[in-house]
């Protein structure tokens, strides 16, 4: 073997007592902080974790603005003002993978068995997995834009208008981070977690009008489209941000109540079936 | 002895998956003080328990107190009382040995210095200075299981739970977590663990509960459970068939033989240990028949089996650690997913 020395644990000393723990909710609060702080740490250590939201929706402004743009058409808008609010909304419903995989990693590897067998409030657990995702989504989604205006892309914004876009972007962050966190939950498997949700989630953006406008498809995918969810965030985002009016099915004609709608449904959904899950995950 | 002096009190604890009973009416007391090993193969139902009474999961049917505290409806005052090392180590990969340690500290309620201050104590008890400010993913497995070990010492429990502390681990990381377990007990800890291993039950034990398919099988302290299930053994194998029969005539006139023809082998008793082998192999040799092999041998996990209950474990054969825990995690997720 190797000459390492491996010596017993010395004496070991008094261990100093913990201060006596304060009110739930303070607890909640500085637990939540310091779980948010670790997951933060986690994206300088492995910044290819941030690949999902950054790399990726670059690539796809390249190939579409430069390779497949030149073929697409779009009445009255440049093909940028039509695609960047498209991939700023599939930037928003992608969260659903990074949260997925992140999520399905840490169930994975006893970390948050860990985390659970302490006296921490769980609460502060999956707050800290949403919070950290958010984060994480929400430095990506500032790449594409900064790509997007490097590359051409005027948005038409006024301060109102620009706070109603944040706010879109934020629910549907949070809605789709839910999502991604129950889903993560559930199939504990982060290459399956990848696989999968890029399986459901490519498709549906291709429909949703991110690329090329939905009135142009043929019957079958136009007609998935228009109830496509990722179509209403995608053309609520369009709307917001060139004052374009997409038409069709009804949730088109009235996107932005329809993406409200859609988040508030998944949120519904997605999170008290996410916190019962967390509470008798492995039960 | 009165509730007082139990530390883990189980009562028919039951936890089935779906049409599998994984643990099935466990009945446990450990008194506060002692070590009490779980010890049984792959798949016993020894997680289970353990993750019952971590908090980590729920019982299907029957009850248990740690300390007193009900594990379903006083789940947090259990988990302020316990420290749970699991099978696999529970680290951040992507953070260091010290950021790993310092969080759990502060998870634990120390503000930044206190924190600092008990972290530091632990990186000195466990030498973990050489590798604090490596990532946990580039530790070897002794190291890293140093860094649970630590981590879950944080603030010193009242129980601390150890699942298969040392499966797969080196004999030297073997050994530091053994003397930790030691320490800890010299403090006033009690220590619940689970083992495949019917030596290092045997090494830190108290009490013994041999665990089968979610069934307790036998329970005692070691020198009990070792009286039940026989002394070390020498075991002669011999060339071939011939070789075999020439030999227990030799033998079969001095010693308490028994023969196990399938593996050419001849298995005596040896209480005395080293003076038996001596003798044994003093009369092989006067006999003047080759022979393959002559060995010591203490009994394992199957022997114990064999001895209390009757059967073998019917579980595959164990290959090496890496893969035994890697089946045991697929099996794992198959089953709670």
């Amino acid at each position: 073997m190797t000459t390492i020395t491996f010596p017993a644990p010395r004496t070991p000393q008094r261990a100093e007592t913990p201060p006596p723990r304060p009110a739930r909710f303070p607890r909640y609060l500085s637990e939540t902080s310091l779980l948010v702080g670790r997951g933060l740490r986690m994206i300088r250590r492995v910044p290819e974790r941030l690949s999902d939201v950054t790399v990726q929706p670059v690539m796809f402004t390249l190939l579409f603005l430069y390779v497949f743009g030149s073929a697409i058409h779009v009445s009255g808008l440049s093909y940028q003002n039509y695609l960047l609010p498209g991939l700023l909304g599939q930037s928003l419903a992608f969260g659903v993978i990074g949260a997925g995989v992140a999520t399905s990693t840490d169930f994975s590897t006893g970390v948050i068995d860990r985390f659970r067998s302490l006296p921490v409030t769980r609460m502060s657990v999956i707050s800290a997995q949403v919070i950290g995702q958010i984060i994480e989504q929400i430095l990506g989604i500032v790449i594409v834009i900064g790509v997007g205006l490097a590359l051409g892309w005027r948005p038409d914004l006024d301060p109102a208008r620009g706070l109603e876009l944040v706010g879109l972007m934020l629910l549907a962050l949070f809605a789709f981070t839910w999502l991604g966190v129950l889903a993560g939950m559930l199939i504990r498997s982060s290459d399956a977690m990848q696989g999968l949700g890029f399986a459901i989630m490519l498709p549906l953006s291709f429909l949703a009008g991110t690329f090329v406008p939905i009135a142009g498809m043929k019957l079958v995918p136009r007609t998935i489209a228009e109830w496509d969810p990722l179509s209403a965030i995608v053309a609520s985002v369009r709307q917001v941000c060139q004052g374009t009016q997409s038409t069709g099915s009804l949730q088109l004609q009235h996107p932005v109540p329809a993406m409200i709608a859609w988040c508030a449904l998944i949120m519904a959904v997605c999170i008290p079936l996410a916190l019962r899950r967390f509470r008798t995950v492995n039960a | 002895m009165t509730a007082h002096d139990l530390t883990v009190v189980t009562n028919g604890l039951t936890k089935q998956f779906g049409d599998l009973v994984a643990a099935d009416h466990i009945d446990l007391e450990v008194a506060a003080g002692t070590v009490v090993a779980l010890l049984g193969p792959n798949g016993a139902g020894k997680t289970t328990v353990v993750r019952m009474l971590a908090t980590l999961s729920a019982p299907t049917s029957g009850t248990a107190t740690v300390c007193g505290h009900d594990i379903v409806r006083e789940a947090d005052a259990v988990r302020s009382v316990i420290s749970l090392t699991g099978q696999f180590a529970a680290l951040e990969d992507n953070l260091t040995a010290r950021e790993n340690l310092v969080l759990m500290a502060r998870l634990r309620g120390y503000a930044r210095g206190a924190a600092t201050r008990v972290v530091n104590g632990l990186i000195d008890r466990f030498d973990i200075g050489e590798f604090r400010d490596k990532l946990v993913k580039a530790l070897s497995g002794g190291e890293r299981r140093r860094v649970d070990l630590a981590a879950s010492l944080v603030v010193q429990p009242k129980l601390l739970v150890l699942d298969e502390p040392t499966t797969g681990l080196d004999p030297r990381s073997r050994q530091v977590v053994w003397s930790t377990v030691r320490d800890l007990v010299d403090e006033g800890v009690t220590v619940l663990l689970t083992t495949q291993y019917l030596d290092e039950a045997d090494a830190l034990a108290d009490t013994i509960v041999l665990i089968d398919h979610g069934r307790t099988v036998a329970a005692g302290t070691p020198s009990d459970l070792k009286a039940r299930i026989g002394d070390q053994r020498v075991d002669v194998v011999a060339v071939d068939g011939a070789g075999l029969d020439g030999l227990v005539a030799a033998l079969s006139g001095r010693f308490e033989v028994d023969v196990v023809r399938v593996r050419r082998t001849i298995s005596v008793p040896a209480p005395d240990e080293i003076a038996d082998l001596a003798e044994v192999a003093a009369a092989v040799g006067a006999s003047g028949i080759p022979i393959d092999e002559i060995a010591l041998r203490r009994p394992t996990l199957d022997d114990a089996f064999l001895a209390l209950t009757g059967q073998p474990i019917d579980t595959e054969p164990k290959g090496d650690p890496e893969n035994v825990s890697g089946a045991t995690r697929k099996d794992l997720a198959g089953v709670t997913s």
